[in-house]
């Protein structure tokens, strides 16, 4: 009896010690594919180690590719060009369109790094980072904008021009339960590297303005990636003309205090547009800047002033406001901020005062 | 009233994390059809149609869009704010074409009730008579939709251009 | 020879239809309710399922009669299948993502997935049980992964259909497709007669 118990003992075990055996060589034969260096854009080579998928092997080596589903294959965002990768695999094909299958395109979660690949992405994705932050300050700046200051933990420092947006994650909560992103304009300047300060205007039943305005707390873990965007600053001589309104405020907000900073003396009106003065932020730090910038002009517009606002500024629309101020703005360029309506408006506004159509940048939030 | 052949694929369609984060849903455990038939006695029976409502809704987009993002003032007695955000969304009834993500938030100064809603939900109400179903964070009722807006029978005559001709609605939707 | 072939082939076509190891023992219900409402998923499914079964199966015999059997360690067999299956399974996901994406991307994902599913591991105790020779266990395998993947299709194929008429609630989901599964094993009864196992 203690023999036979003693033999099934034996066999079962050294049954599994042989199948561990094999999965062991497996892994170390079939499943290491060494290390694999991956070009990026033809420039940049980085060493990694194989097996793992692509989106995952970047973001280890601190480039970070948009992704809005952690890689599950269900957002269609990370597509980068690998110009060795083969063919897209069935997974792919929802996403990709045939002129980009044609051009190499693949989402990069569902390539497994095998061996060398060679890959294009934009550069400015290499630029790309994420960040853990804290909240270090909630304000309101009207009924509906809040002011969030972020505290930059790891990495602690942030390298963005005046104007780049960056990506705000919210985690799963009561209206959500996925991790999705939003994006929103720095509002702090570039030279504030530790800490960087958003507004956010509360949108009607959207999943992170009411993350933002019904659940965020002073102290609360928030990650972020970035900087995005090309909505900068352009060198030159130029009179400048901004216009904006709610929580366009932000960019051009960072901007000015840039300009602040380096002493770039340029002739700028920043038209803001607003319903009533409650709805209106940030007078005192614009007051200031003036002082700071000797040709900057701040002119908001009131579209419906309320009697007790006593105001005794611009109203009406602001691109109606701007148009009274500008008789010819053929030699100025524009920047533009805030709803799409009010860019299309200001676009029409501009254009027909004779500003060529490529000297009007904005963020083309469409 | 029997549920048409791929109104259960347009259902699966409009699932959390299918089209939008939260879906069309709801907590809602009816079929898509019956979703969509009780709404369509609800508004029948207010003596109204799925086209009207959406013209309203159209007409009071238009008067906000001239606010620019700031809220504009509609006689007699509405405040209209019409903003968009950053996204596109598509119709999940397999429209052509993408829906920007404009919304419209227009406040009954009388009722002193607000209602939002977006550009795809004027046309999902104009051309498939859906207002979502219940639970949806976005759920349109008929009635309160008819309430604070003041669409009375009458005024269905009062139609604004700027709508998408209803007879567009395809062969999949469920009215008869 | 040909009395072995037709023996042979006799096993396999009742593994596939008359002995269905699905719809006569209800081995492998889970995936069977949960993952057939898409042929596409199901196929995937199936094919996985006939790869690991028809390996695991002759693996299995070679496993118990070279083995246990001799040893006298029988009631072992059970821990020992498994053992096995999870190796195989594991090993052949492996290979798999080196050979080919596309493949794991097709099947990879639900092979661990099978290595908890009863239809693969009940072939191998009915393999013993029925005292087949090496070569029947080989068919025996190869049928019954192949039955289970008809069973699977067939199923995924009819909620499909049935998925755009109304039920009554109650029977929603795994109620109706049940009731199909009765339905189907009935249908697949009917193959008794045009063959049976020597």
């Amino acid at each position: 009896m203690g023999l036979e118990f003693l033999l099934g003992v034996g066999v079962v075990t050294a049954l599994n010690t042989v199948l561990a055996l094999l999965l062991v060589l497996a892994e170390r034969f079939l499943a290491d594919y060494g290390p694999c260096t991956l070009a990026l854009n033809g420039e940049k080579k980085i060493t990694v180690a194989g097996g793992r998928d692509l989106l995952a092997t970047l973001k280890d080596q601190g480039v970070f590719i948009p992704s809005a589903c952690g890689g599950r294959g269900s957002c269609g965002l990370c597509k980068v060009t690998v110009l060795n990768g083969g063919a897209p695999l069935a997974t792919e094909l929802p996403w990709l369109k045939p002129d980009e299958i044609a051009r190499h395109i693949r989402l990069a979660c569902q390539v497994r790094v095998k061996h060398d690949l060679s890959l294009q992405l934009p550069p400015q994705w290499l630029e790309i980072r994420q960040y853990r932050t804290t909240v270090s300050s909630l304000r309101d700046l009207t009924h509906d904008i809040k002011e969030v200051r972020l505290r930059l933990v790891d990495p602690p420092e942030i390298e963005f021009k005046a104007g780049q947006f960056i990506q705000f994650e919210v985690p799963p909560y009561e209206r959500s339960d996925e991790t999705v992103y939003r994006a929103y304009s720095i509002a702090s300047p570039p030279s504030a590297k530790n800490e960087i300060e958003l507004e956010i205007r509360y949108v009607p039943n959207g999943i992170c303005t009411t993350y933002v305005h019904r659940h965020l707390r002073l102290g609360d873990p928030v990650t972020i990636n970035g900087p995005y965007g090309d909505f900068t600053l352009r060198p030159g001589e130029r009179e400048i003309i901004a216009i904006a309104g709610g929580s366009g405020m932000a960019p051009l907000k960072s901007i000015l205090l840039d300009m602040a900073e380096k002493e770039i003396a340029r002739r700028i009106r920043y038209f803001f547009g607003a319903r009533a003065l409650r709805d209106l932020f940030l007078l005192e730090e614009m007051k200031t800047l003036e002082q700071r910038i000797p040709g900057f002009e701040f002119i908001p517009a009131l579209s419906k002033p309320d009697p007790m606002d006593a105001w005794n500024g611009e109203t009406g629309l602001v691109t109606d406001v701007a148009a009274r101020y500008l008789p010819d703005a053929s030699e100025a360029e524009a920047y533009l901020c805030g709803s799409s309506f009010l860019i299309q408006a200001a676009i029409k506004m501009l254009t027909s005062k004779g500003m060529p159509r490529e000297r009007i940048y904005f963020d083309d939030f469409g | 009233m029997k549920q048409p052949p791929n109104l259960q694929e347009i259902q699966e369609a409009m699932r959390p994390g299918r089209l939008s984060q939260t879906g069309f849903l709801g907590t809602d455990p009816r079929p898509l059809g019956d979703i969509l038939a009780e709404d369509d006695a609800t508004v029948r029976r207010l003596g109204l149609s799925h086209e009207a409502l959406a013209d309203r809704m159209a007409y009071f987009r238009e008067k906000g869009v001239a606010g620019l993002g700031v809220p504009v003032d509609v006689p007699p007695h509405f405040e209209v704010r019409v903003d968009g955000v950053r996204g596109r969304m598509p119709c999940p009834f397999r429209h052509p074409g993408l829906y920007p993500k404009v919304f419209c938030q227009v406040k009954n100064l009388r009722t002193r009730e607000t209602i939002t809603f977006s550009d795809l939900q004027i046309h999902m109400i104009g051309a498939h008579g859906f207002y979502e179903g219940r639970g949806s964070a976005y759920r349109l009722e008929p009635e309160t939709l008819i309430r604070v807006l003041e669409v009375s029978p009458a005024e269905s005559s009062f139609n604004t251009p700027l709508h998408e001709a209803p007879g567009g609605a395809p062969s999949d939707s469920p009215r008869e | 020879m040909i009395a072995a072939f037709s023996s042979w082939f006799a096993l396999f076509f009742s593994a596939v239809f008359t002995q269905n190891i699905l719809l006569t023992n209800y081995l492998g219900m889970c995936p069977f309710l949960g993952a057939s409402r898409e042929l596409k998923t199901s196929f995937g499914l199936g094919a996985a399922v006939v790869l690991v079964m028809t390996f695991t199966t002759p693996l299995n015999w070679l496993l118990y009669h070279s083995i246990l059997l001799p040893l006298g360690l029988e009631y072992l067999a059970l821990i020992a299948f498994i053992s096995l299956i999870a190796a195989f399974t594991q090993l052949t996901e492996l290979v798999i993502m080196r050979v080919s994406d596309s493949l794991h991307a097709a099947l990879g994902i639900f092979l661990p997935l099978i290595t908890v599913n009863c239809a693969i591991l009940g072939a191998s105790l009915f393999m013993v049980a029925r005292r087949y020779s090496f070569l029947q266990t080989t068919a025996y395998g190869l049928g019954g992964g192949l039955g289970w993947m008809l069973a699977l299709l067939a199923m995924a194929g009819i909620r499909q259909r049935i998925a755009k008429n109304r039920l009554p609630r109650g029977l929603e989901g795994a109620g109706i497709a049940l009731i199909i599964a009765g339905i189907m094993a009935m249908a697949f009864t009917a193959f008794t007669g045009m063959a049976t196992p020597a």
